[in-house]
């Protein structure tokens, strides 16, 4: 797939950045923060209305069949935007997987229901520092999942969520339903991802995969949410860099606009190219999507994303001075979430070990 | 992607293979300069016969007609070998292509560009000097009118392979009572005229490319005037934009990531490979990431020249980001193999070898528009941020304080 948008794409970018734009501000994004689990209900009856939950879902599930690089434009206007939910990587994530590796009962069972987003899924793979433990935290026996998963990204809503566990006969990939779980929320810096802790008391499950094919696939499920993520990041670490030029071209200080000093405009120069880096890597690994070196170009696009959003948000408040750090000026909104989103998926960390694995061959 | 680019790409391959046990860099190894230079020539010869000189000229001047995508297309394929061309990357990427659209003799200049394409002549360009580089404008090698022509006196410097160029293009002050880029001129000049004097400059790497060059009363008539008097300046920045459409590294011009890769797979720290170490894995991670963002805005360029679409503005991030890190990645390199790093080479290649890749990295950071040149072009060219104070604006030159 070529890495130049067509004019279709383009369009997408366009119109979501116009509707995203027009509908949510800062205002609806600073008290979820100091609420206990609640989404910004705009954004998901936006992605819901405009079609983005089916996106890049089967056109015979009631997706409308289109690919990671389409989703990946509207979730860089989201992060421009800061997306008032989690759901749109997370239910993409989910149904990816069961597209990917579920019989067609389980796809006719779910699909349609995440397509149109009245159902929520989630992905929920890490433990602690290990965004892919070797030995997961649940067991499954008897068709039942049993265990305690912490910090799972939209865990509170989420009525379906893929795991990894444990069973006699080795690891499973599953699709659990949520219902009965026991969900408590976790107050963190960032509210509206909804993180939640999720403890299951014998929940029926689907296996999509066993053995050690169940952690591969639980690799490439989160490989495929991390590029959709890199692009949020990229988004957000864009709007952060414009915010920051557009400060430096009119706050004066010593009698000329601030950006005027190379202090601040070699730093701004500097944004520009984590986020033009970033972007490319972004627009390369969705294209590279079902080709051999989709792994490595992802770990690409999600490490100099991340460092692009964190940097961004960084360099964008130390710009601004004092007023950066107002909690009306909302700046930290980008800051919280550029980290909410540099945890999710796995860290640089995790990823920096996937690219060299895969550049260097998994003995190294 | 494009048939007919692919296309002329496998048939640029073919060619490129068949010469390379003639020029490639084995046959190199071990050479002088001269050795090296005269092979270039042959080089430069055989591939003005075999049709991949001046790809994008016009084929009235000797050129072969084609757009720059074969030019780049030929360039990125061209640069896998290790060819002796570098003799002449500047003489055809800036002042020929200048001489073309400026020259006012178009006999001479048909000449000329012929003979330069063959590798039997070699431009170079007069632009720094002792008193500055980035700030062009403020230079002060002057020509004074003299008779029907002109009589030069000053000092140009950095001029990469002056000691073998046939001719040169130069900007000089023509009017020192004006705001500086108001009172320069463009002329060419024969490096071969009495008074002119070349000094090779040796650099740290121990190589010496670069030059000072002295003028003392060089005698010029008016038809080598190529831009209106005082109308330098602009035919001076219509040369720097000749080469936006260059092949370009994300190694910056440094080993590639593979060779570090390998490095790290054989050299043992604690016992285990360093492949295995925390460390060495970041910064691989860390590089291959960048490198492969700057692949990509590399391929989108070519595809929207493809396509009839101008490039965007990111494409001058490959210079800035790709030598400085490179530099650094170097510097790892050496300190993984510890001792075993201090013999060194002043010969080796900089595209292979990691001390030299080291050493030389400041001349890339700096030459060429340096980091702090480029990060200011971008902030005001691409983002719209303002200019730096200049006490010298509006003021004539010879009213600037020194």
């Amino acid at each position: 797939m070529t890495i130049l948008y067509d004019e279709g794409q383009q369009a997408i970018a366009t119109e979501s950045r116009r509707i995203l734009e027009a509908r949510i501000s800062k205002d609806d994004l600073l008290p979820l923060l100091e609420q206990q689990g609640k989404y910004h209900q705009g954004f998901w009856d936006i992605a819901k209305e405009q079609g983005w939950t089916a996106l890049a879902m089967p056109e015979s599930f009631g997706g409308l069949e289109l690919t990671l690089v389409e989703l990946g434009l509207i979730a860089h206007q989201a992060g421009r935007s800061i997306s008032g939910a989690p759901f749109l990587t997370s239910n993409f994530g989910a149904a990816k997987a069961i597209e990917t590796y579920g019989d067609d009962a389980a796809k006719s069972r779910y699909l349609p229901a995440l397509a149109s987003g009245e159902m929520i899924g989630s992905v929920a793979f890490a433990a602690g520092a290990d965004p892919l433990p070797i030995q997961s935290p649940l067991s499954f026996a008897d068709g039942q999942v049993r265990g305690r998963l912490d910090g799972v990204v939209g865990g509170l809503y989420a009525d379906v969520v893929i795991v990894l566990a444990e069973a006699a006969d080795g690891a499973k990939l599953l699709a659990v339903d949520t219902a009965g779980a026991e969900k408590s929320f976790i107050d963190s810096f960032d509210n509206s991802r909804a993180f939640a802790a999720l403890s299951f008391s014998g929940q029926s499950a689907i296996v999509l995969a066993s053995g050690p094919a169940a952690r591969d696939a639980a690799l490439h499920i989160l490989a495929l949410q991390s590029v959709v993520t890199a692009h949020e990041q990229t988004g957000g670490a864009e709007a952060l860099m414009e915010i920051a030029r557009d400060y430096a071209n009119t706050r004066k200080a010593f009698g000329q606009p601030i950006g005027a000093f190379q202090s601040v405009k070699h730093r701004i120069a500097e944004l520009y190219s984590y986020v033009e880096l970033a972007r490319a890597n972004c627009i390369r690994a969705a294209a590279a999507y079902g080709t051999d070196g989709f792994l490595l170009a992802a770990a690409a696009a999600r490490l100099s994303a991340t460092e692009a959003y964190d940097t961004a948000a960084r360099d964008c408040v130390q710009i601004h001075g004092g007023i950066g750090v107002t909690w009306e000026l909302g700046l930290h909104l980008h800051m919280r979430r550029a980290r909410s989103l540099a945890i999710e998926q796995g860290s640089t960390l995790f990823w920096e070990d996937i690219l060299v694995d895969e550049l260097a061959g998994e003995a190294a | 992607m494009n048939h007919e680019t692919d296309a002329y790409r496998a048939k640029a391959v073919a060619w490129l293979d068949s010469i390379a046990p003639k020029y490639g860099r084995d046959v190199r190894e071990g050479l002088t300069v001269e050795e090296d230079l005269a092979l270039g020539r042959q080089y430069q010869a055989d591939k003005y016969a075999a049709g991949y000189a001046g790809i994008n000229w016009p084929t009235e001047l000797g050129g072969q007609g084609l757009t720059h995508i074969e030019k780049v297309t030929f360039e990125a394929e061209e640069m896998k070998y290790g060819l002796p061309n570098v003799y002449f990357g500047i003489s055809l990427g800036m002042p020929v292509p200048v001489l073309m659209q400026f020259g006012q003799d178009r006999e001479f200049v048909k000449e000329r560009v012929v003979k330069a394409l063959k590798g039997e002549e070699i431009w170079c360009q007069l632009f720094s000097e002792p008193s500055g580089g980035t700030d062009l404008a403020g230079l002060r090698t002057r020509a004074e009118p003299d008779g029907n022509g002109w009589k030069i006196n000053g000092q140009k410097v950095w001029t990469s392979w002056a000691q073998y160029s046939d001719y040169g293009v130069i900007v000089v002050r023509t009017d020192p009572n004006v705001v500086k880029h108001k009172g320069l001129t463009y002329f060419w000049v024969d490096m071969k005229a009495p008074g002119v004097t070349v000094r090779p400059i040796r650099l740290a790497g121990g190589d010496s490319h670069v030059n000072e060059v002295f003028f003392d009363d060089v005698r010029i008539t008016d038809d080598h005037r190529m831009s209106p008097v005082g109308g330098g300046f602009a035919v001076a920045i219509a040369t720097l934009m000749i080469e936006r459409y260059v092949a370009t590294d994300s190694a910056g011009f440094g080993p590639p990531i593979d060779e570090f890769v390998s490095l790290a797979k054989s050299v043992k720290m604690n016992g285990k490979p360093a492949i295995e170490d925390g460390r060495i894995r970041q910064q691989i991670a860390r590089n291959y990431a960048m490198r492969s963002g700057l692949d990509s805005i590399t391929t989108r360029a070519m595809l929207m020249m493809r396509a009839g679409m101008t490039p965007g503005a990111e494409g001058s991030l490959n210079k800035l980001v790709a030598v400085r890190s490179r530099q650094k990645l170097s510097e790892l390199a050496l300190d993984l193999q510890g001792t075993d790093a201090l013999p060194f080479n002043e010969h080796a290649s900089q595209k292979s070898d990691w001390a030299s890749s080291w050493i030389n990295a400041p001349t890339g950071r700096i030459a060429g528009g340096s980091d702090e040149t480029l990060l200011n072009t971008i902030a005001e060219k691409i983002l719209g941020l303002p200019q730096d104070h200049r006490p010298d604006k509006g003021v004539p030159f010879n009213q600037i304080p020194a």
